[in-house]
């Protein structure tokens, strides 16, 4: 698995797309707090924090006795100049070339 | 420190720490993904880092370099002068780690901190720091900007 397949793997779960939003809201939270705030075991939030820290998407850093989990966007900008600029920036110049041909 | 302020950056570079270290520090890697700015430092501990718009009118940084361990680690004080509220704000902390990882990857990891009295700072600087980094790799791996090589693409595809 290449680092673009992790990044869209940890996407493809609604609880871990979930977590991520609520790092988006606050940053630098603990496991209690992130598992506080799911529907699931805290050793099943655990499984899923494990997964978006392997994709780089989250930042775990030791505070005291404390775990603090920090967002990471830089692998969802990666992936967006990627998978999502380049191919909207061909469909613009493909609809620009257009009008150009219909309007010559 | 206040965890909710500290924002973190990490992101893998094919390349040496030294390589990494290079585009942080040297004038002609960093006009490239920093907003073309022009930036006049030694990066020594207590030297200033002074970063000029790019037809060196206006100062829009000026730092200290508080820890410096090339090529590893680069601690500086942040102040964004450029925003007459911004630059009213408490100064905050920025820390660049390198660490060298197998197969000739480095990982960089960015933490901007100290920003508890610094709102408008700390907002502007999020989506500011993604970019610059998502640059820093580009320029890093391919020797070109990202902007230009956007360029390129569309007249590639136009052509």
């Amino acid at each position: 698995m290449d680092d673009d397949d992790r990044v869209f793997k940890a996407l493809a779960d609604p609880t871990r797309r979930h977590l991520l939003d609520r790092l988006f809201e606050r940053d630098g939270r603990t496991l209690g707090d992130l598992a506080s705030g799911e529907d699931m075991t805290r050793f099943g939030v655990m499984r899923h924090l494990r997964v978006l820290e392997d994709a780089g998407l989250i930042v775990v850093r030791r505070s005291g006795r404390e775990k603090r989990h920090y967002l990471n966007t830089v692998p969802i900008q990666l992936i967006y100049e990627r998978w999502i600029d380049k191919y909207r920036a061909g469909r613009v110049s493909a609809l620009a070339d257009l009008k150009k041909g219909l309007e010559a | 420190m206040a965890a909710e302020t500290t924002q973190v950056y990490q992101l893998y570079i094919k390349a040496s720490p030294e390589q990494v270290w290079e585009a942080i520090t040297s004038n002609e890697f960093r006009g490239k993904y920093f907003h073309g700015s022009i930036v006049e430092s030694t990066f020594k501990p207590g030297s200033r880092i002074r970063a000029w718009s790019p037809d060196h009118s206006a100062l829009w940084n000026d730092n200290e370099v508080i820890e410096s361990d090339p090529p590893r680690r680069l601690v500086h004080t942040w102040s964004s002068l450029y925003d007459t509220e911004m630059a009213g704000e408490p100064e905050s902390r920025v820390t660049w780690e390198i660490t060298p990882q197998d197969g000739g990857i480095s990982k960089l990891t960015l933490t901007h901190d100290q920003l508890d009295r610094s709102p408008k700072t700390a907002g502007s600087v999020s989506g500011g720091w993604m970019l610059i980094l998502c640059g820093l790799k580009t320029v890093v791996e391919t020797g070109e900007p990202l902007t230009a090589s956007l360029a390129g693409m569309q007249r590639t595809q136009a052509g």
